[in-house]
């Protein structure tokens, strides 16, 4: 579904993907893994168009999406659950939710809100809150929402844990988990390495901006190198 | 009492005009960080236009107003594209000079097209009314009146629509707005093109209740900005309030103190909320 050949992205004169490869296949849920600042974000935003791509090809559905800017990757099926979770504070839960079915036009989308309201409790108590008066767990589940309501094809979840509580961590792989049941593509970025794994179908461990290893969500937890460096025990 | 009333009444009126300035600037600010000095000019603009189709061409007032501002939202479009846009991902500076420059250049035009003399709009509408004992003007009365609808649609305009919320969302959080799809070029072209033409209504109002000559755009724009930092930079309602707030309490110093030092007191209440509210009335702390 999405194939990547030979990535390359550079802020500047540098480069810090140097010619990656990759696929997610329909149905799967692939996790990127690896150290801070190894390139995983770097590879997302330069799916979603955030940065540009310096080399290399993105192809969505067998459709050339290199350097396709932000909105219009959005437009191909393709959603980001951005790191750090960017609600848009000063709106209400509600209202975070309608933007995120901003490229739709059809007529479920009332049904969708419940849908997620169903899903995740606890915005329906929070519907009128401003969002940025939410706590970080609630934040997140809210971005995990709002990226659901744009009906994506590829949900890509950056960091979902990061810097949340080790309980909410856990209802949040439970909640990835239970998204990936509905049958979605899923590509997720995490620096829980376990959590990531558990979660994945197949993973690709980056180190300094390229992949070093690739295999089933299995493999890579009994791999020693892993468990050496990333799984700690 | 009624003396009061008849000063807030008279206060309404140019608030309304302060609240169609600031929303102008208060929107593109929340969504480009851009102090957009030339807005005061761009309306005078308006004010000019309107006069010169009346008095010159003979249009009918409504007829002028509706090509002043269908003129007003492509120029808007313009300033967008042709002046802010080369300068988008500049150091903030490069966009404060070009806003300096572009007010230089809509004032020079303005002088160039229509003269130095001042002008009014010439509205015939002489009525006066007399309500319980205050007495309003016609053309106060369609001008608070065209202003609260102005506002009113602006915010439904703002909280009810898709790219309304997708101004919003820009104004927020730009990289989340990318990521829900929204096309973050022509957000701004719009933001222009909406308070452009919301400019050049407040001139339009500038230039029947009072007059327009050059200086006045500039005028207009530093009580624009006094009423977004009165309000709240970037807030909507922070405009609104804003600019109710600066005219009535300018109508009440002129009426019950002095006209020649309605903009000190009007300047020290404004010094008095931001010492109480830093971040302004409906700023957010």
């Amino acid at each position: 579904m999405l194939n990547i050949r030979d990535l390359k992205v550079s802020y500047g004169p540098i480069e810090v993907i140097h010619g990656i490869s990759l696929d997610v296949n329909e149905g799967e849920c692939v996790a990127l893994i690896g150290a801070n600042g190894a390139g995983k974000s770097s590879t997302l935003k330069a799916i979603c168009g955030l940065v540009p791509v310096s080399g290399g090809k993105v192809t969505f559905e067998g459709r050339d999406i290199t350097n396709l800017s932000g909105h219009a990757v959005v437009k191909a099926g393709i959603t980001m659950c951005p790191e750090g979770r960017q609600v848009f504070p000063q709106m209400s839960t509600l209202k975070n939710l309608r933007m995120g079915a901003y490229t739709r036009n059809d007529d479920e989308q009332d049904a969708d809100l419940e849908r997620m309201m169903g899903m995740f409790p606890i915005l329906r108590e929070r519907a009128h809150q401003a969002a940025g008066t939410l706590s970080g767990g609630e934040q997140e589940m809210l971005a995990i929402a709002r990226a659901l309501m744009a009906r994506p094809k590829l949900c890509i979840f950056d960091e979902p844990s990061l810097g949340l509580a080790p309980k909410i961590v856990a209802d949040v792989a439970a909640t990835i988990a239970r998204i990936k049941e509905t049958g979605m593509t899923i590509l997720l970025v995490e620096q829980n390495s376990l959590m990531a794994l558990r979660l994945a179908d197949r993973a690709y461990l980056f180190e300094a901006g390229e992949i070093v290893l690739s295999g089933t969500g299995e493999e890579l937890q009994s791999h020693p190198e892993v468990v050496k460096a990333y799984l700690g025990h | 009492m009624i003396e009061i009333l008849q000063q807030i009444v008279n206060g309404l009126a140019i608030g309304g005009v302060y609240v169609l300035i600031a929303l102008g600037l208060t929107t593109v600010f929340g969504i480009l960080g851009i102090a957009h000095f030339a807005h005061g000019s761009v309306s005078m603009f308006g004010g000019y236009l309107t006069f010169f189709l009346v008095a010159s061409l003979g249009f009918p007032l409504l007829l002028a107003i509706l090509v002043a501002l269908l003129i007003g939202l492509v120029l808007g479009v313009l300033i967008e594209w042709l002046a802010y846009r080369p300068v988008r991902n500049a150091s903030h500076i490069n966009a404060f000079i070009v806003a300096l420059g572009l007010t230089m250049m809509v004032e020079g035009l303005n002088l160039e097209f229509f003269g130095h003399e001042q002008v009014v709009i010439p509205t015939n509408l002489s009525r006066i009314f007399d309500i319980g004992g205050v007495t309003i003007p016609e053309l106060r009365l369609y001008v608070i009146m065209a202003a609260a609808l102005l506002i009113v649609a602006m915010t439904l305009f703002v909280e009810k629509t898709k790219t309304g919320q997708a101004i919003r969302a820009v104004a927020e959080n730009r990289d989340a707005a990318i990521l829900m799809g929204v096309n973050v070029k022509t957000i701004p072209m719009i933001v222009f093109s909406i308070s452009t033409a919301l400019g050049v209504c407040a001139g339009v109002m500038v230039g029947s209740l009072f007059a327009i000559a050059p200086g006045i755009g500039q005028w207009l724009v530093v009580k624009g900005f006094a009423v977004l930092i009165l309000g709240g930079l970037g807030s909507i309602p922070g405009a609104i309030v804003g600019g109710l707030v600066l005219g009535v309490t300018e109508a009440l110093a002129a009426g019950f103190i002095s006209s020649a030092y309605k903009d000190v007191i009007a300047f020290v209440v404004m010094i008095a909320v931001l010492l109480l509210r830093p971040q302004g009335l409906m700023g957010k702390s």
